[in-house]
């Protein structure tokens, strides 16, 4: 019985926590919110240097062949920092359905540029193709603006298409989370012989999404524990009345609270992301009772740990709202906690 | 990660099987699905602890000369034991304040021939233990207590009051926090005592709860004589002893595989009454299922820091805090389940699970409120876990 991260996961998660704090501090962060396209062009090849864009790649490809666990520290960690960076989409769910593509040069190509952090490309799920073509509206696409190509899921069939292909328009979203942008994309009649068929399989692709659930579960986890902390920081500090606003319980109480809440969910997730590496069939209710349940916590303490700064917590000057904001786009995307309790649901009790 | 207990428990797992089996005559249920007449309810449970005492399952580290089973602290061995049990829906015994409470306490302060004397009946149940802590001024802040003793002779004279006594009038004996120095300070003239019941100057006057047993008391003593050997511990180290015996029920009142036994018995009334494809009761219970899961796991994270010797920190604090809403929120569930059903209590005809849910459900808010209320909890999580300042004194007025 060892239930939690192995001392080799523990110091994988202290060096990414290092890099983090010293190459993508909170002035980084905020230069990309700030900015008008919300991109951050070098963070990919920092990723890649540091072997954080190929922990689900094969290391005859450039990657670290480990796993969900290693992943989803990853993920925490990036969710701790609010690094701009859509790690769910390009480093988790984009591999992972690469994996499942027919064997080739093509898919090994791809899996080496992703892991290198020169690549960055975008699933799609449930791609608009028709009759041999893609046609249609995509919304809410994580980093469409900057992504080098779109993999297109149908029925579980892949399809790579070229970002730079005639065709396809892309209109910037606003998006609440200014730390991660999504677009609106349109394929205009594309023939679907313009795209590259890599084969796949819907059983691959459904993996790869619960896998996405767990990275956007862990980015949730690491917003809310970073909210946790800035506060308690601030509520040691602070004085009214005479007093350190920490001693007064109706604000000691709700740090008290959230960290009740949010301490366990730690262990969720420690679960979760084992059971996905184990090939447990236990996921399927797990990934989307874990996205639900973390971010509905998430979401909690960031309301509540906003409140502890007082009308601080409603400045922009105030980081807070980074770590409220992060935690919101972690619960809508790929599953918000109502629609999966439901869909864990039917996985238990029919 | 590991999460698997390793096949040299195999055979400690089949000998549990082989047990709860031929025990099945008496073996005592541990979800809600376990009522009926009162005193053959406690016959029952009376047997049933003689049992698992006797087989080693409960008090399993307790020495061999004190009459217990004498293996080393294995928390392994207690969790094969503990998921064997669970799966099987059978109760590990009483959680009383004698078994859970004062044998450890006596264990870790107690004299030899203390430990000889109490120990035994009191895990075979034959020796049934109420605490006395509480005082009618004195309950979060316990500290201030004013029952008092004063030494005459070989003997301490005891008087003064105690409250939320649960269980005095089935009890045999009390442990007792006592005042026997007035000028030591606050926390330094309490005394450990130990008493049996039927000393003369006892009087107790039983307090109705809301769940409608009679199960808290009024004590009242009136220059009641004990040996002053009786007392635990030294004299005036009794603060040190009685907080010793508070961190064993504070685990006590912590215990999860009852809620998940609670969690499945709710499943059951949702699928019964057919609630379960409702949306709006499957968003409910799987908001609680999100819990009750964080939580187990949980556990075993503290089990693997207890089997590495380190310190779990603020996660070992939010146990407590965190088990008892839960329970809470489960019986609140089921009860809904039942819609109207759901305002029977027991011996009502008709009433589900000889009325547990109802009689559960209130007594989590009596263990939301008892061994450090929720918010003494959430004050305890925020300045020995998160290192917040206390509360500052109130100037003198």
């Amino acid at each position: 019985m060892d239930f939690g991260l192995t001392q080799p996961q523990e110091l994988l998660r202290d060096s990414i926590a290092r890099f983090l704090a010293q190459d993508v501090g909170i002035e980084r962060v905020r230069r990309v919110m700030d900015s008008e396209s919300g991109r951050d062009e070098a963070i990919h090849g920092q990723l890649g240097d540091q072997g954080i864009t190929g922990l689900l790649i094969d290391m005859d490809l450039g990657g670290s062949e480990l796993g969900m666990q290693e992943a989803a520290i990853a993920a925490q960690e990036l969710g701790r920092a609010a690094a701009p960076v859509n790690f769910h989409s390009a480093y988790v769910l984009a591999p992972l359905m690469l994996a499942g593509a027919d064997a080739g040069d093509r898919k090994s190509t791809l899996l080496k540029g992703i892991a290198e952090g020169s690549l960055l490309i975008t699933p799609i799920l449930e791609a608009p193709v028709d009759d041999g073509r893609i046609e249609g509206t995509v919304l809410y696409v994580p980093d469409a603006a900057w992504s080098d190509a779109f993999l297109l899921e149908t029925s579980g069939s892949l399809y790579l298409v070229d970002a730079s292909v005639s065709g396809i328009g892309i209109t910037p979203l606003e998006t609440v989370d200014d730390t991660r942008r999504v677009a609106e994309v349109t394929f205009s009649g594309i023939d679907l012989g313009a795209a590259e068929s890599l084969g796949g399989s819907a059983e691959n692709t459904r993996r790869a999404v619960q896998a996405a659930q767990i990275a956007l579960a862990a980015d949730a986890l690491g917003a809310a524990q970073k909210g946790l902390h800035i506060s308690v920081e601030y509520a040691r500090e602070r004085k009214q009345f005479d007093r350190i606003i920490g001693s007064f319980q109706a604000v000691k109480h709700i740090c008290a609270e959230v960290l009740a809440e949010v301490d366990p969910v730690q262990s969720l997730l420690w679960h979760a992301a084992d059971a996905w590496d184990g090939g447990s069939d236990e996921i399927d209710h797990l990934a989307p009772l874990l996205k639900a349940h973390a971010t509905d916590v998430a979401s909690n303490a960031v309301t509540m740990t906003t409140q502890v700064f007082g009308g601080m917590g409603f400045t922009h000057e105030c980081d807070m709202h980074i770590f409220y904001k992060r935690a919101g786009y972690d619960r809508q995307m790929l599953g918000n906690p109502t629609a999966l309790r439901e869909e864990a649901a039917a996985v238990m009790y029919g | 990660m590991d999460t698997s207990i390793g096949s040299e428990y195999d055979s400690l797992r089949e000998e549990v099987r082989a047990f709860l089996t031929a025990n099945e005559d008496v073996a005592v249920p541990a979800g809600p699905g376990f009522g009926g007449d009162a005193s053959q309810v406690r016959e029952r449970t009376l047997e049933w602890q003689k049992r698992l005492f006797d087989a080693g399952y409960a008090g399993r580290t307790i020495p061999k000369r004190y009459g217990g089973a004498g293996h080393e602290p294995d928390a392994l061995a207690s969790l094969v034991i503990e998921e064997e049990f669970q799966s099987a829906g059978i109760s590990l015994g009483m959680e009383s304040q004698g078994t859970g409470m004062f044998v450890p306490t006596l264990l870790h302060f107690g004299r030899e021939d203390q430990k000889q004397e109490l120990i035994r009946p009191t895990m075979r149940g034959e020796l049934i233990w109420c605490q006395g802590y509480s005082e009618p001024g004195s309950g979060s802040d316990l500290a201030s207590l004013r029952t008092s003793a004063v030494l005459d002779g070989d003997e301490y004279v005891i008087n003064g009051q105690k409250i939320w006594t649960s269980g005095a009038r089935e009890a045999d004996m009390m442990f007792a926090l006592i005042r026997t120095e007035a000028d030591a300070g606050k926390h330094g003239g309490i005394s450990y005592i130990v008493l049996s019941m039927d000393t003369p100057g006892i009087d107790i006057r039983p307090l109705m709860t809301m769940t409608g047993d009679a199960s808290f008391n009024e004590v009242f003593f009136t220059d009641v004589r004990v040996p002053a050997t009786n007392v635990v511990g030294r004299p005036g180290q009794g603060w040190e002893v009685g907080t010793y015996t508070l961190r064993y029920e504070r685990n006590m009142l912590g215990r999860s595989n009852a809620t998940e036994n609670y969690f499945d018995g709710c499943v059951d009334i949702l699928r019964e009454t057919g609630l379960i494809e409702s949306p709006v009761y499957r968003d409910r219970l799987l908001k609680l299922e999100g819990r009750v899961q964080a939580m187990k796991y949980h556990q075993l994270r503290l089990l693997t820091d207890m089997l590495k010797k380190r310190d779990s920190g603020a996660g070992g604090l939010i146990v407590k805090l965190n088990n008892c809403q839960l329970n809470y929120d489960i019986c609140a569930l089921a009860i809904d389940g039942m819609a109207e059903r759901g305002v029977l209590k027991r011996g009502s005809k008709h009433v589900r699970d000889y009325g547990n849910w109802q009689r559960n459900y209130m007594y989590a808010l009596g263990l939301i409120i008892g061994g450090g209320t929720a918010q003494i909890q959430k004050n305890i999580i925020g300045e020995r876990g998160l290192g917040l300042p206390r509360e500052p004194k109130p100037a003198a007025a």
